[in-house]
């Protein structure tokens, strides 16, 4: 190679250099400029992460054999890009009375002008069932094949009409249960929240965690996907047949004795596990806004829960069980009735205003002798009454896991507006407030051999893909069990004796029934009344308790004409839902197992 | 003389030039194959990464859809509706009376709802993305020729 050569590639060699070297100064500058900072931090923002507000599945309720309560389903939100709006009068007619739309709405939301800044879209409606979706997306197409992008102004088109899906809260069984479930005010898209019942009280569980997700668009970048866990699912004690038995029956004893309204709760006394609740009145779930028109002057939402009222003589079921569990009186002790007994200032009678003379405690019981139970609490005591009655958790909240629960406060000796008179009208259920609950659970001890179990619609917890069962909660043991024994054979020989309307053909049941004056302008008497019946079985082994509570019966003022036959039309087919046989076909199936 | 004889022993100067071009593009040649090895793994990994995200966005819409029809069920399974069809069909609710009660042996009664498995009931779940998508280069040659290598030679000296 001559020299000339040589020089020739040095200088290319140095001038590629020099451009090489240039290119790395370049880039070092542009890297260390402030500018490059501000422009990759934009182009992160933009272009790195997509930002997703996920809002997970609403947790599902099912009933205690897993059939669906409250669900999710899809509807469809429909909007305009006004960017591609070609033709408004199309889609104002297209739309014309689709979910209540009005033509001209529709018209003056099509012909709005397009602003990148300020109007790019315009919602129509929401809530739009998949079905007229379907038949929206039809229409479109044919239009787009008629007139492609909508280029002849002239001819229909539905540019720009576009819609997105989302889910809603569907309520399978729409008025069934709907005490209990209560609702979710999804017309709130952003917002919606639990009202009411298990919506209520598990809402954060059921509604999951909404969160802001960054999902990579850079392929790389993906290392993980994000985790969004669903609401949880929740599967109640309720049955969906047996509550649907005790709505019918409620309905039906309400109107056929002209009373206002009533409420029912059953539950299993060995666990607390509530197995139906009814109350009136009653709403569509799927059409929940319809609740202030339902629910006026303060109505509660479930009475069973909500609504305090005295509960008249059911509650001589606790005044006797503690009187028995103290050793006070027992099932031989006689009380002399005189038809009138005057304490702390005041006197109180019989219902029938008559003295029964001698009566053994299960006389007193069966006749619902306030007299007698009267001079049983003060044979007590009231230091004793009052512990008796908050061990059974009286003017206390129950914690059932339904929201809305209410109470009463309970006086007791001490307390400014408390009376000595207080401690007999008390005994027979007059002075003191209660919600149904509150008394079927505290009767739920006698029923239970002594033993209190908290009430609860929760069985389980569906979380995760996994299935967490609840365990039941002991309230507390106010009575001995063999008080409570007692104090169940002496109900069931009363009920027994006095032919009630509560008995069951082929089944022993305890019970006590109710009648408690309503006071009107300060004034106790019959024209009103609350008609209550307690009561359980088979009594040797108590699978269930049945509260009735009839509010202001026209018919019958009494308890023992108005609640017992409900009592006894629900159990007689709640035996079967709940598979048990009747005493006689119970020795049967042993003898000839046996 | 003496340039007569290194003349003959010289290399043409086409093969030196050959070779110095050769031995010039030689590293250039080496940068080209391991960037073209580096795109297409690099392809391929892209390729599962936008493969997961479509996936990802499939399974939620599954998960709607299972959501949806599980609802659609719970409408058709409603109370109203079945006891309309158990009346279409000729069925009623018997009075209480005439329920009789018999022993079927070995039957239990209706088992506790089981609407997803207990806890503990299932092993830990498998990581969504393959840990192979993850690796880059580096460790796709490490654990190929050198963890490997020493794993046939007896691992641990």
């Amino acid at each position: 190679m001559n020299k000339s050569g040589v020089s020739r590639l040095i200088v290319i060699g140095s001038l590629l250099s020099a451009a090489s070297l240039l290119i790395v100064f370049q880039m070092v500058r542009i890297q260390g400029s402030t500018r490059h900072q501000e422009l990759s931090r934009w182009a992160d923002e933009q272009y790195s992460y997509a930002i997703e507000n996920y809002y997970p599945e609403r947790g599902n309720i099912y009933d205690r054999w897993g059939r669906l309560l409250a669900g999710n389903e899809d509807v469809y939100e429909v909007g305009l890009m006004l960017q591609y709006v070609t033709n408004p009068s199309t889609i104002a007619q297209t739309m014309d009375g689709v979910n209540d739309l009005i033509y001209k709405d529709i018209l003056e939301n099509a012909s709005k002008a397009y602003d990148p800044k300020k109007s790019i879209y315009a919602v129509l409606t929401d809530f739009l069932p998949s079905g007229v979706v379907d038949v929206l997306s039809e229409i479109k197409q044919q239009y787009e094949i008629e007139n492609p992008y909508g280029r002849d102004s002239k001819k229909p088109s539905l540019r720009g009409v576009v819609w997105y899906p989302h889910l809603k809260r569907s309520y399978p069984e729409n008025s069934l249960a709907s005490n209990i479930i209560g609702f979710y005010s999804f017309r709130d898209r952003q917002d919606g929240i639990g009202y009411y019942g298990v919506e209520e009280y598990y809402d954060d569980l059921l509604a999951g965690s909404p969160m802001e997700t960054f999902m990579p668009r850079n392929p790389y970048m993906l290392e993980g996907l994000p985790e969004v866990p669903a609401g949880a699912s929740l599967v109640l004690t309720i049955d969906r047949e047996i509550q649907a038995m005790v709505e019918k029956k409620l309905d039906d004893a309400v109107k056929e004795n002209e009373a206002d309204y009533g409420v029912v709760i059953i539950m299993d006394p060995r666990n607390g596990e509530i197995l139906a609740m009814a109350s009136q009145p009653r709403i569509n779930l799927n059409q929940y806004w319809e609740t202030e028109d339902q629910f006026k002057d303060k109505t509660p939402y479930n009475r069973a829960i909500s609504e305090t009222y005295e509960p008249g003589s059911v509650f001589k079921v606790l005044t006797m069980s503690a009187a028995m569990d103290a050793g006070a009186v027992d099932e031989k002790t006689i009380f002399n009735d005189p038809g009138r007994f005057e304490y702390g200032g005041g006197i109180v009678y019989n219902w029938d205003r008559r003295g029964h003379g001698k009566q053994d405690m299960q006389g007193c019981m069966q006749k619902s002798l306030n007299v007698c139970l009267a001079w049983v609490a003060t044979e007590l005591g009231k230091d004793k009454f009052y512990e008796y009655m908050q061990a059974y958790g009286i003017g206390r909240m129950t914690n059932v896991d339904l929201g809305g629960e209410k109470i009463w406060p309970f006086s007791v000796p001490g307390d400014s507006d408390w009376y000595p008179i207080q401690l007999v009208t008390n005994s027979f259920g007059q002075g003191v407030a209660v919600t149904p609950i509150q008394l079927a659970t505290s009767v739920s001890a006698v029923a239970n051999g002594g033993k209190m179990m908290k009430p609860h619609v929760l069985k389980a917890i569906i979380q995760d893909g996994k299935q967490y069962n609840t365990s039941p909660q002991v309230l507390g043991v106010p009575i001995k069990p063999e008080t409570a024994h007692a104090l169940s054979e002496m109900l069931v020989k009363s009920l027994a004796n006095e032919t009630s309307l509560a008995l069951v053909p082929g089944y022993t049941i305890s019970g006590k029934t109710g009648t408690a004056e309503i006071p009107v302008e300060g004034k106790y008497g019959t024209d009103q009344t609350n008609a209550s019946f307690v009561g359980w079985g088979p009594a040797d082994n108590p699978q269930f308790l049945v509260y009735v509570w009839i509010a202001r019966p026209k018919k019958s003022p009494w308890g023992s004409v108005v609640a017992a036959p409900l009592f006894r039309d629900i159990v007689k087919e709640l035996v079967v839902y709940l598979d048990i046989p009747p005493e006689t076909a119970q020795n049967n199936l042993v003898a000839k197992e046996g | 003389m003496t340039n007569k004889f290194k003349q003959a022993y010289q290399q043409a100067p086409w093969r030196r030039q050959l070779r110095s071009f050769g031995i010039s593009v030689l590293p250039v040649i080496a940068i080209g194959l391991v960037i073209a090895l580096y795109l297409v793994v690099s392809a391929q990994s892209a390729a599962a990464g936008l493969q997961i995200m479509g996936m990802h966005y499939d399974e939620e819409e599954i998960l709607r859809q299972i959501a949806i029809h599980r609802t659609e069920l719970g409408w058709m399974t409603s109370y109203n509706e079945m006891q309309k069809r158990a009346r279409k069909i000729g069925y009623d609710i018997p009075p209480a009376e005439a329920v009789h009660f018999m022993t079927i042996p070995g039957y239990q009664g209706q088992g506790a709802v089981l609407i997803a498995p207990p806890p503990g009931a299932d092993a830990q779940g498998a990581p969504l993305v393959n840990e192979f998508y993850q690796q880059s280069l580096w460790d796709w040659f490490v654990d190929t020729f050198l963890v490997d290598s020493t794993a046939a030679s007896g691992g641990v000296k």
